[in-house]
Order: structure tokens, then C-alpha cells, then sequence
């Protein structure tokens, strides 16, 4: 079972070391950041940025995490990983053939397609939980500090919104054979939803609201997840899931 | 249609036939427009788990998972099927000469097709549902194959359905034909009866611009045999196929040529066909 996952696994540990690095680099550079925030405030181009860099000034170190560790880089390098594990789950199968002997086994398409949702599932989100895990320790090189149990939940809310995003892809994936058209729409949708974030008086319908450093400050100020957006994504989730389910079981190999 | 139990059954047809489709059918890969199906007292019923975990399938489309090594593939195959099939599967495909520590990368579409086969051959089930089996196999490993799956067949008692639209390659091992054409079985009979067949074929060929209803009718008075097909031939030629009832063509053939509601034949032809030839001959469905 493990030679199956092989992709998902080695994926992973890429995706994971990615992260890693993001988060080291940006953690050990806080210190010229704090030093530097008027500067960088002016010479941010958009409102947005400013705004990001605002919130920054006013909740330290906090926010500057969660800028960078969960609006930055699980955000670019977690949807990435998202659209990777989840464009070939089922359409590469199709599009390499091996659809048939996937199916012929004594195995029920449900098992097999849930099991495949699960690895691309956690691929996608334990590194998001175990680089966080690190954040304290990286943090401790500054002489700064977070609370852990923030950062779980904030993993928690991260991978919600990142498997919302994995369980779209993968429904494309069951009903399609092209995992490249599947990937290039997905990118053209984030980059339009990251366009739509940064113009000021349209910000507000673009799905990166859902995790962005207003969520997680939020996060951190109530340590407690917010329903009113955890929810939706759940039923998104759910309904992803299902949507997937019900396509493979009519898929012809 | 019923195939079973027991015993080798060849399933024949012509490219678009219908065999695979059949044959995805029964392991629940397809879901029929209509009708039921059962493999082993078991209803064809959802995705079909139930079947397959009674029965195995090779299919015939041959893309595997290249990256992987053939014993870890073998394993891969055989999820679900318990560490004896595994075990079992090693041991077919080293019987079978193949590499089991190289990549499938490396492996010839013969090779590919033989690790399916071995997979499939494997788990102690009662039934075994293989499409194409032999295809791509050069002679000494067609005949390897289709000797285990007598075997198979004669020593564990399991059913085994294959398909093929080479009668000549696969013979050899059925103990039943059946002939699929456009998806509709024409012929369902032994290996012994259909060679029977194949040594009483009489072709006569009458001149072009004869009455076709005039032959069919005057054959049909004459009795003795069976008109199979009546058809024009390459060269012009209204050519009669008959299946006579007896091993010897000399009675009917004296009884042609005396009657007076039959043309004046340009040729007579008697012998002993192959059985892709009869094939050929008798349903009129090339590609056998």
C-alpha cells in the first residue's frame, strides 16, 4: 500500500521542505522586518499590502506568521500541493490507462477512491501542521514567541480551506481525463481569486478572505475556529467528496 | 448465456464483437443497459466487488504502472487476494521466466501481458475471467499460458472465460467456443464438434449471374448437408459453402452434379479446413 502512495508520500516531503524553508527564512528575517515596517509600508503599491503591513506594525509577531506561514506560503505552496495531488488522482489514472487494472481489483470504488482522497488529503495537510509544530522553536532564534495551540488551530483552519480547494480539484479529476486542463484551470482560478483580493472594493468575494491574517488574528484573539467560515468549507468539502463518489461510480475505465 | 462450470471457455469474435465489453460486464468495470448478469451464483449488483472478489480478471488493455517492479506490481495486483496468491503469482511468473526484480519498464508487451496473466492466475477463486490472454505472445509462450490455464481448469476445477479473436491460437486449450459478431452470440459449440464441422466443409462454386434463390432452393431439396453461406467471390464466382452430414463428400457431390435445378458448378471444393478458416466459412465474420 505504501508503494501506492509513493507519490503522495515523496510529494509531501517536497512540499513539506518548501514550507520549511518559507517559514525559517521568514522567521529569522523578523527581526529586520520589525525594524523596517515604515519603510516597507511605504513602498507597498497596493492598499491591500499596506493594510497587511498595518496589521503587522499593531499585532507583532503574530501576524507576521500568520502572514507568512499560512496567508503566504501555505496559501501558494499548499493550493499548489492541493492541485498536484489532486489532478492526477483519478485523470491520470485515465489518461496513463491504468484506470482498468485500478478498478479490477477486489477492491469496492469507494474504498479505492476514498483511500486515495485521504493520502492526497493528509499530503496536503501535514506538513501544514507539522511546520507549524517548528514555529515556536524558530521563533525562540528570535527571541519571540506564539502560542501553540493557536498555531494548531490555525493549521486546523488552513488545511480545512486547503482540502476545500484539494476536494474541487479532485472532483474535476473523477470526471475528466486531463489532469493538465485540470491544473490550468485551477491556476487560472487562484490567480483570478488573488486578483480579486487585492482590488480594494472587491476583496471581500474572493476566497482568499477565508484565510487570510484577518482569520487567523482572529484565530489567535478567540482561540477558537470560526464557524461561520469553518462550516461553509466543510459543506464544501462534503459535498466535493460526495460529487466524487457518485462520479467514479459511473466512471467507464 | 451461460457459461460454466467449470472448464476452459473460448470467447470469439471479430475486433468490436463485443467480448471485452462482456467481459467488463461480468467484473462490474461496465454497467449494462439492461439485463442481469452472475459470475459464481453471484448477482452482478453495484460496482461488482462481490464478483470480483470471487473471481479475477486480467483485462486486456495492457498499461501498468511502469515505475514499479514486477514482484511489487504482483503484490500491487493482488491486494486483497491474501500473501498465498502472492506467493503463488511469483511462482507462475517465474515459471514463466519473467524478471521479477526489473522495473515493468523495461518489459516487452509480451512480458506486460504474461505478469498480468500470473496476477490473475494466482488467487485460489473459482473463476477466471481473462481478456486477450495470449495476445502479443509469441508461439512457445502461448502455448506455456494456455497449457497452465488447462491445468488450472482440470486440476483446481475453476472456470475459466477467456477471449480471443485468434481461434487458431487459443483452441487448443477451450473446451467450449463461443462466437460473438456485433454483439450477439452465433455459435456456441466444443473445440471436437466445430473440427468435426471443419472436415465436411464442401465449396461449390456456380457462375456469377446464377439465381441465388434458384441454388438455395435446389441445395435445400437436395439434402445431406447444410447451406452455411452463399456468396459472391472475389473472382465473380457464386460460391456455396456446405457443411455435409457425412465424412464423405462423394454421394452429395454426384447428387449436385445430376440435378437439373442446379447450374452447371465452375468448381468443386472439399477438404479440411483450420479452424480460423471454418470460422470464416461458417459465420461469415472475418478476423477469427
Amino acid at each position: 500500500m505504501v508503494r501506492e502512495y509513493r507519490f503522495q508520500l515523496y510529494g509531501m516531503l517536497a512540499y513539506f521542505v518548501v514550507l520549511e524553508i518559507l517559514l525559517a527564512a521568514a522567521i529569522l528575517f523578523w527581526p529586520d522586518f520589525e525594524g523596517n515596517l515604515d519603510a516597507l509600508r511605504s513602498m507597498a503599491p497596493l492598499e491591500a499590502l499596506k493594510g497587511i503591513v498595518d496589521q503587522i506594525g499593531e499585532a507583532g509577531v503574530s501576524a507576521y506568521v500568520n502572514g507568512q506561514h499560512f496567508f503566504k506560503g501555505c496559501n501558494t505552496v499548499g493550493m499548489l500541493a492541493a492541485v498536484i495531488f489532486a489532478m492526477g488522482a483519478v485523470a491520470g489514472e485515465a489518461q496513463r490507462g491504468t484506470l482498468e487494472i485500478w478498478l479490477a481489483r477486489p477492491l469496492s470504488r469507494r474504498r479505492i477512491l476514498l483511500e486515495r482522497f485521504v493520502a492526497g488529503a493528509i499530503a496536503v495537510t501535514l506538513p501544514v501542521f507539522v511546520s507549524s509544530a517548528t514555529v515556536p522553536w524558530l521563533l525562540d532564534r528570535v527571541h519571540e514567541e506564539m502560542e501553540f495551540r493557536d498555531l494548531m488551530l490555525g493549521s486546523l483552519h488552513q488545511s480545512i480551506f486547503l482540502i476545500a480547494i484539494y476536494g474541487i480539484t479532485f472532483f474535476f479529476s473523477c470526471v475528466s481525463s486531463r489532469p493538465v486542463v485540470i491544473a490550468f484551470v485551477m491556476l487560472m482560478f487562484t490567480i483570478f481569486e488573488f486578483a480579486l483580493y487585492m482590488i480594494q472594493d472587491v476583496t471581500h468575494i474572493s476566497i482568499f478572505r477565508l484565510a487570510d491574517i484577518d482569520v487567523f488574528a482572529n484565530i489567535g484573539a478567540t482561540h477558537g475556529l470560526d464557524l461561520r467560515i469553518v462550516i461553509p468549507m466543510l459543506a464544501v468539502i462534503a459535498m466535493t467528496l460526495w460529487g466524487s463518489l457518485a462520479a467514479f461510480a459511473r466512471r467507464v475505465p | 448465456m451461460d457459461l460454466g462450470p467449470r472448464g476452459v471457455i473460448g470467447l470469439l469474435g471479430p475486433n468490436g464483437s463485443g467480448k471485452s465489453t462482456l467481459l467488463r460486464i461480468l467484473v462490474g468495470l461496465v454497467r449494462p443497459d439492461a439485463g442481469t448478469a452472475s459470475v459464481d451464483g453471484t448477482l452482478l449488483e453495484g460496482d461488482g466487488t462481490a464478483i470480483r472478489r470471487r473471481a479475477t480478471y486480467a483485462p486486456g488493455e495492457l498499461a501498468l504502472y511502469k515505475e514499479l517492479r514486477a514482484d511489487a506490481h504482483l503484490e500491487w495486483f493482488l491486494r486483497g487476494r491474501g500473501r498465498e496468491s502472492i506467493a503463488r503469482a511469483r511462482g507462475i511468473a517465474e515459471q514463466l521466466g519473467l524478471p521479477l526484480k526489473a522495473r515493468v519498464r523495461t518489459f516487452s508487451h509480451g512480458m506486460k501481458r504474461q505478469l498480468v496473466f500470473a496476477a490473475a492466475l494466482a488467487p485460489d477463486v473459482r473463476v477466471r475471467i481473462l481478456d486477450e490472454p495470449t495476445e502479443g505472445l509469441d508461439p512457445s509462450k502461448r502455448g506455456a499460458v494456455l497449457d497452465l490455464l488447462a491445468a488450472d481448469a482440470r486440476e483446481r476445477g475453476t472456470t475459466i472465460v477467456l477471449s480471443s479473436h485468434h481461434l487458431g491460437e487459443v483452441d487448443r486449450a477451450c473446451d467450449r467456443l463461443v462466437f460473438l459478431s456485433g454483439g450477439k452470440k452465433i455459435a456456441d459449440e466444443t473445440p471436437a464438434s466445430l473440427s468435426a464441422r471443419a472436415g465436411r466443409v464442401l465449396r461449390l462454386d456456380f457462375p456469377g449471374d446464377s439465381d441465388r434463390s434458384r441454388i438455395e432452393a435446389a441445395l435445400h431439396k437436395l439434402g445431406g448437408a447444410s447451406l452455411a453461406r452463399l456468396e459472391v467471390t472475389a473472382d465473380g464466382a457464386l460460391r456455396a459453402s456446405l457443411v455435409l452430414d457425412t465424412d464423405d463428400p462423394r454421394p452429395f457431390t454426384a447428387k449436385a452434379l445430376a440435378s437439373a435445378d442446379l447450374p452447371r458448378p465452375r468448381a468443386f471444393e472439399y477438404g479440411r479446413l483450420s479452424l480460423a478458416e471454418i470460422y470464416r466459412e461458417l459465420y461469415g465474420v472475418e478476423g477469427c
